[in-house]
């Protein structure tokens, strides 16, 4: 028995117009998450980088061996420390000062400590700080991780946008669909069809867009998202670097469009009961 | 639902968008078990005075109580609940095209959430006494009009109504026809007690069958009484055994349409 469930029916042109509007919101969303994903997973993996390192700069020769002694009593704490020399400072400096001879003169000494903890950075830096210079590396990238902060907030408003464009498109179908049926909605009527019925057979027309719509922008979403990402680790340094999308982040972009979906249909359950309230 | 009054109407009014009068100050009562002509005028307002009763249109004065209760302030659902009970006849047959037969029968069982099975079974039986059963699976516009109005009729008894309204649902049935489905009517009527409301012009039907007569002329109701002793008769409810019910009523519908 051939049997047809839904009152509702929609012509081809009609459904293709829908999916692909749907297509192309779910796909607009996908791309933000996974952006906004990648460049949180890059700001972590930035901080965590830097977290470990300190620069410490003795300016007072005398000070020397205190901060020796302080680094000494705390070789526990501490994986490694590099001294930089006069020469190596020199190099690093030559594009500003150019030769001078009288550089050397004016250099401090410093080092470059790395910690087994980043949490004894704190202790490490009050005992270092009255006799040197103490500059965690984290403080001297945190430019770079407030830009990417500021990214990811970017990214996640234009998620927000997205996902009220989708809402807003959602609602907009219901009306047009409950616009063009309406022999069938007085039909329903007749026949003793509760408004929870009549808003099920809608979320059904709803949901099969949405479905389709979210696996349509997400296949499509997933290798621009690669892509981004390969561009990205192609410029080898810097915070660009750094941005990835581990196994969760992958997941969390698989479970936005099915949540996608569920807002849809929950969308059109409220505008279906909407508008046949106000009938 | 067990009020002596089925259908009650106390001074109810209602117009047109643009503000005339369709119906004005209608009262009357009618019992269970009732069989009532409506008839009157083109655009007198029978088909209003249907929706009125069916609550798909609401008065703008006056008070209407179906089964006892008050429809003045019924929720939506309320109201889908209380047409559980009623079905409605109408001569364009309110189909729906891109749903088959079998679907468009089937609908009111599937909006009361019947079992597929059991959906299944009742069409079927339901098609089979209307002479459409291998019609099922074929779309309403591939039907004549007289097949596509058995249809309609299927759909709105398959409930096994307490109160049925039909409009003018001989209207495009020739005279053979038409007075097998008015045959139906009657039987449905006598055998399960159900209030029938029937719109029609039709004189000959008027004079043929001595039911008592509703009047729409000039905004106002008048009631005719008929020419018969029957005592009213008491709405059995849904027969729990439907094939009782359809083969009751089975012979009715044989050829109905086919013409």
């Amino acid at each position: 028995m051939k049997k047809t469930k839904l009152v509702f029916s929609l012509v081809r042109e009609q459904s293709n117009f829908m999916t692909t509007v749907m297509s192309i919101l779910t796909f607009l969303s996908v791309l933000a998450f996974g952006i906004a994903l990648a460049i949180g997973g890059g700001v972590i993996n930035w901080n965590n980088q830097w977290e470990k390192y300190a620069t410490v700069q003795v300016t007072k020769v005398d000070n020397t061996k205190i901060v020796k002694k302080v680094f000494e009593t705390n070789i526990d704490k501490i994986e490694s420390v590099k001294e930089i020399s006069k020469s190596e400072m020199g190099e690093r400096m030559k594009p500003w000062v150019s030769n001078g001879a009288k550089l050397n003169d004016y250099l401090p000494q410093m080092f470059e400590i790395k910690l087994k903890d980043a949490s004894d950075m704190k202790m490490i830096q009050e005992k270092i700080s009255p006799h040197a210079k103490f500059l965690t590396h984290t403080s001297a990238v945190k430019n770079s991780m407030t830009a990417g902060l500021k990214l990811v907030g970017i990214t996640i408003f234009i998620l927000i946008i997205m996902l009220i464009s989708i809402g807003v498109c959602v609602s907009h179908i219901s009306r047009n669909i409950a616009m063009l049926h309406r022999h069938e909605l007085e039909i329903l009527n007749q026949v003793g069809a509760s408004d929870k019925f009549i808003a099920r057979q809608m979320q059904l027309i709803v949901g099969k867009i949405s479905a389709i719509a979210a696996l349509i922008g997400f296949t499509i979403a997933c290798p621009i998202i690669s892509l981004i990402l390969m561009t990205a680790h192609s410029a080898r340094v810097g915070l660009m670097a750094t941005i990835s999308l581990n196994g969760t982040d992958w997941i969390m972009l698989c479970v936005l469009p099915i949540l996608i979906v569920i807002f849809s249909v929950y969308i059109t359950k409220q505008t279906t009961l909407k508008i046949l309230s106000n009938k | 639902m067990e009020s002596e009054t089925v259908i009650s109407f106390a001074n109810v009014s209602t117009n047109y968008d643009n503000g005339h009068d369709i119906l004005t100050d209608v009262s009357f009562n009618i019992g269970p078990g009732s069989f009532y002509f409506l008839t009157g005028p083109s655009g007198a307002g029978k088909t209003t005075l249907l929706r009125l009763i069916y609550q798909l249109h609401k008065p703008t004065r006056g008070h209407i109580k179906l089964f006892g209760q008050d429809c003045d302030n019924m929720s939506r659902n309320d109201i889908s609940l209380l047409r559980h009970k009623m079905a409605i006849v109408f001569q364009e047959y309110s189909l729906i095209s891109h749903m088959t037969v079998f679907d468009n029968v089937a609908l009111p069982l599937r909006v009361r959430g019947f079992a597929p099975d059991k959906i299944k079974k009742i069409v079927t039986k339901t098609l089979e006494w209307v002479g459409l059963g291998k019609f099922a699976n074929v779309y309403p516009l591939e039907l004549s009009g007289g097949q596509q109005q058995r249809v309609s009729v299927a759909r709105a008894i398959i409930i096994q109504p307490a109160v049925l309204l039909a409009d003018e649902p001989t209207g495009n049935l020739d005279d053979e026809n038409a007075s097998r489905l008015m045959e139906l009517f009657i039987q449905m009527n006598k055998t399960f007690g159900t209030t029938i409301i029937l719109a029609t012009h039709n004189k000959k039907m008027l004079e043929t069958y001595k039911f008592p007569i509703i009047t729409i002329d000039n905004r106002h109701v008048s009631f005719a009484k008929a020419n018969t002793s029957e005592s009213p008769r008491k709405w059995k409810g849904p027969q729990p055994q439907s094939q009782n019910y359809f083969s009751e009523i089975s012979k009715q519908f044989e050829n109905i349409g086919n013409s």
